[in-house]
């Protein structure tokens, strides 16, 4: 057998897999390494420059998330050089940033203003206004960018970019007047934006965020309750989190938002699209049916339970196969059934009803 | 080509690093030029946006004339000139320092740089900017600046400004004799260092890319000239343009390289032609076979001197420059083994093959080789000086006709070495001697100030060019060069000055640990040196 390569962490041994990050060795190891630019779905960038370790015989403090990891390499996470180089860095970003924790977290969590206080930066350096543009006037429905809040990470375009082959959304100019734009500032609306959200989802300061909450007033994130879910829009079922405002509508909570669990959490890797991010105001709707209804004699409908509902397309459906044979019924099933259900209806069409006419929409 | 030497990775992407020029054509970074762009090449338009945006004479095509703010600028009314300008209805916008401190104030007309711009330059224009002309240039286009010293004999001299051109190819014979192997040995007994700052080993990296096992690999001319105070590399293309294409030329023989690139920056017309016409000649004569030889012009980004910035900007990306390592000779363009070299390293080839090693590692007084000192200011005749490396201020001093004024302060090499007091003036202009007092040669452009010099004025502009170039990317740089020009303003307000020192401080130390590439990592020391050397500036 051979054995597998290791890194001295500091101080204790630690395996690797050759091709991993020294932040993905370390993070396996239960050390807690800030980051802000780091995203594992996306290529490392190395430019926020919050995980920098040191790495015996290096002269430069190395960005972990960017450093492949090599026999016997000697790397230290926390020391008093790291130390004081993640104070004062968290210490500039705040110079040019929202200050006010509260106030900045109006909608998402700020893992800026975290990070900070968790590394002791000083809050009280002289503020600098940014000098980033907004995209004022985008009359995108969904996405709102906010440059003071930016912090430049990239995860946003390198997002669009790499994971959802994209690419509506780019850094812009340079120096502290480099912001996050479409190509002329255009709105989303007339790029090539998918309106996927993943952009908002990837941001960690809340520089771009829903636009719906915020013009609805809905309370900052972290006052919402979260519930797992899976989108009903397709197949593909990817898990998602309502986020529900339980004071609203007279304690009986209104979903106010959808966010995406962590990447390498589910399936579906965090991302979503337009529709499970976006459209959930149907939830609310009062055109929502909510019970199932049965047409009666005098043609209008009628509240039923299941069972009933059940029983009467059960005995519809039984009647046509007797009265003009199993092959003048026919299925088909709703392209947001998943993989299972699929495979029930046809059973049911085959096995049940005796026919072979099934079908799922999505097959177009 | 043998067939054992076609590329062993993909082969790069040629139309995404034609999206510079491609812009430049379409008139600079127009409202649609980016769809215009986008539906020609394919590549997606918030790229090109992106790209377009980095690029200050891409992004600014209403700006027809840049008056430059870079410190000898400066020095000679640069900032009055550009209000002038400005009232005058002209449009434009002031700019960094650019490769013509010898002649200021420097400006420059769309592409075309105007050395020793007036007043009565811009009187003369009446708002047109077409017909804006330098009175000292003439309709002309083609100027050059003073070299010296006049008195040096060719032994002793490794480039040479003032001699002819020549294209007879002696050095790629004598390289062909000694082999690479040969050649290689002679670099490294030269002691040749890097000329475009670092002052790095250039035998190492040769042998590094020759010894990559992957092909192509690359050879790139680094003539982005662009460090406030330096204009050697303007001098060395448009006079000796036969060393550099000779000495590209050994060098792409030597490490194996089968292109060579050269990034020249956007204003450089006439280096631009020069360099052209050279290549031609040693094409002519069948010394180019088997190697090709592309130029490509910058668009106005100082960063884009930085080697792997420079890269990046070669593939028609924004300038940013990369995490190393790797380093770009395992690394480089297209991820091949790429050999990079400052125009006047290049310069120096020719001469060390034909001479040897040993001569030219004893022409330097401390270290190996002549070097070419820029020097503007407070000086009498500002210009390139070729001579040993390790002179003194003072012998440059003596050389360009000595200073106008006393002494007071001085930088070693350009913006990013901050400035010394007069009591270095007898310090070794060296790579070594100056890291001993904090500082750099750097590209050895030095700039000297009088008595009657405003030192806070000129810390102000250092700071102010850093803030402007830094390519944003990394905050340490991003914030950090903002924030320092901030508290320069803070402690001549003499408010919190306390605080503020020691912020100075710990931003300095912060923006050295932690920022990516060489600019972030200096950017402080206009300031600090000037705390270090003139505390008195800062007294209320
Ligand atoms: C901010 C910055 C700007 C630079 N600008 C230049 C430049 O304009 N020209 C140049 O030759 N090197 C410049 N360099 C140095 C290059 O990165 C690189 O070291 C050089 O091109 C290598 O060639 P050499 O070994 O011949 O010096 C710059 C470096 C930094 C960090
Ligand atoms: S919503 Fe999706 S497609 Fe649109 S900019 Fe954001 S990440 Fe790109
Ligand atoms: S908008 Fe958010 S994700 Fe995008 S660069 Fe700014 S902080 Fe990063
Ligand atoms: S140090 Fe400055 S110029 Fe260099 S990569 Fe960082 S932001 Fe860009
Ligand atoms: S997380 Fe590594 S540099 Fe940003
Ligand atoms: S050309 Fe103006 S300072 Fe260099």
């Amino acid at each position: 057998m051979i054995e597998s390569p290791s890194i001295l962490l500091d101080g204790n041994p630690v395996p690797y897999r050759p091709g991993e990050t020294l932040l993905e060795v370390a993070t396996r190891a239960g050390q807690d390494i800030p980051t802000l630019c780091h995203d594992p779905r996306l290529e490392p960038m190395g430019s926020c420059r919050t995980c920098l370790v040191e790495i015996e015989g290096w002269p430069r403090l190395a960005p972990s998330c960017a450093t492949l990891a090599e026999p016997d390499m000697q790397v230290t996470t926390a020391n008093p050089r790291i130390q004081r180089h993640r104070r004062l860095l968290f210490s500039l970003y705040l110079a040019d940033h929202p200050t006010e924790h509260e106030a900045c977290e109006d909608g998402a969590p700020c893992e800026l203003h975290h990070l900070a206080h968790r590394h002791n930066a000083d809050p009280n350096w002289p503020h600098m206004e940014p000098l980033r543009a907004d995209r004022p006037g985008d009359r995108n429905p969904y996405v709102e960018f906010r440059a003071d809040r930016c912090i430049l990470c990239a995860r946003c375009t390198r997002y669009c970019d790499e994971v959802e082959g994209v690419n509506a959304i780019t850094l812009t100019g340079r120096g502290s007047e480099t912001t996050i734009s479409t190509s002329d500032q255009i709105s989303l609306m007339d790029s090539s934006c998918e309106l996927c959200g993943g952009c908002i989802a990837v941001c960690p300061t809340g520089a771009m965020a829903e636009k719906m909450p915020l013009v609805a007033g809905a309370p900052p994130e972290r006052e919402l309750q979260k519930v797992r879910t899976t989108c009903n829009y397709c197949g593909v079922g990817c898990q998602l989190d309502l986020n529900v405002d339980p004071s609203a509508d007279e304690g009986r909570g209104r979903i106010v938002k959808v966010t995406s669990p962590p990447p390498g959490t589910i399936t579906g890797d965090g991302n979503l699209c337009v529709k499970g991010r976006f459209a959930y105001d149907f939830v609310h709707h009062p055109d929502r049916l909510t019970t199932p209804l049965v047409r009666q004699p005098d043609g209008s409908l009628a509240e039923a339970t299941w069972e009933e509902a059940i029983a009467r397309a059960a005995a519809g459906l039984m009647g046509v196969r007797e009265r003009h044979g199993s092959d003048a019924l026919g299925f088909v099933s709703s392209s947001r059934c998943t993989g299972e259900e699929n495979y029930l209806i046809q059973k049911l069409a085959r096995a049940v009803f005796g026919t072979n006419n099934v079908h799922s929409c999505a097959a177009t | 080509m043998s067939s054992q030497e076609e590329p062993s990775t993909p082969s790069p992407t040629p139309i995404r690093a034609e999206i510079p020029d491609a812009l430049l054509e379409a008139g600079g970074l127009k409202p649609g030029a980016s769809r215009a762009v986008s539906s020609q090449t394919g590549i997606p338009e918030a790229d090109i946006f992106g790209v377009g945006s980095f690029f200050h004479l891409l992004a600014e095509p209403h700006i027809k004339v840049r008056i430059c703010q870079g410190l000898s600028c400066q020095m000679a009314g640069s900032d009055k000139l550009l209000q002038q300008a400005k009232a005058t209805g002209l449009p434009a916008a002031g700019c960094s320092c650019l490769a013509a401190c010898d002649r200021p104030v420097a400006a420059l007309r769309d592409r075309t740089i105007l050395p020793d711009l007036t007043g009565t330059d811009l009187e003369r224009a009446g708002g047109d900017w077409k017909s804006l002309q330098s009175e000292a240039l003439g309709t002309s286009e083609n100027w050059k600046g003073v070299v010296g010293p006049a008195d040096t004999p060719t032994e002793q001299l490794v480039i040479d400004l003032s001699s002819d051109t020549d294209f007879s190819g002696h050095a790629l014979s004598r390289a062909q004799e000694l082999g690479p192997d040969g050649v290689i040995e002679a670099i490294e007994t030269s002691g040749l260092q890097g000329r475009g700052g670092a002052g790095f080993p250039a035998g190492f990296k040769w042998k590094a890319v020759r010894s990559e096992a992957r092909t192509p690999r690359y050879l790139v001319l680094n003539a982005d000239e662009g460090e406030p105070g330096t204009f050697k590399d303007r001098e060395v293309l448009l006079r000796r343009p036969d060393r550099v294409v000779e000495g590209l030329l050994v060098a792409a023989r030597t490490v194996g390289a089968q292109a060579i690139y050269c990034y020249l920056r956007g204003e450089f017309g006439g280096p631009w032609r020069a360099l052209e016409t050279a290549f031609d000649r040693f094409e002519q004569a069948g010394l180019c076979d088997g190697i090709s030889w592309h130029l490509h012009a910058g668009h106005g980004a100082y960063i884009c001197g930085e080697e792997t910035a420079l890269l990046e900007a070669l593939e028609g990306k924004r300038g940013m420059p990369r995490l190393k390592p790797p380093f770009p000779t395992q690394v480089g363009l297209w991820g091949q083994p790429t050999l990079i070299h400052n125009v006047e390293t290049i310069a120096c080839v020719p001469e060390i093959v034909l001479r040897g090693g040993e001569w030219f590692d004893n022409l330097g007084r401390t270290g190996p080789g002549t070097k070419l000192y820029c020097v503007s200011g407070d000086v009498e005749q500002p210009g390139t000086y070729e001579l040993p490396l390790g002179i003194s201020l003072d012998d440059l001093l003596q050389v360009a006709g000595g200073m106008r004024g006393t002494l007071k302060a001085f930088s070693p090499g350009g913006a990013s070495s901050g400035f010394l007091p007069a009591s270095e003036r007898h310090r070794p202009l060296d790579f070594q001697s100056l890291k001993e007092v904090d500082t750099m040669l750097g590209s050895a452009g030095v700039v000297v100030l009088n008595k009657q010099a405003d030192l806070a004025q000129a810390v102000r502009a250092q700071l102010e060019f850093f803030a402007q170039e830094s390519c944003g990317q990394c905050a340490p740089c991003r914030i950090g060069t903002r924030f320092q020009a901030r508290n320069l303003e803070t402690l001549l307000a003499s408010t919190r000055a306390g605080t503020t020192r020691e912020q100075i401080q710990e931003v300095a130390w912060e923006m050295n640990e932690g920022s990516i590439c060489g600019l972030g990592q200096i950017a402080s020391l206009p300031l600090t040196s000037a705390l270090r050397w003139f505390p008195e500036i800062f007294e209320p």
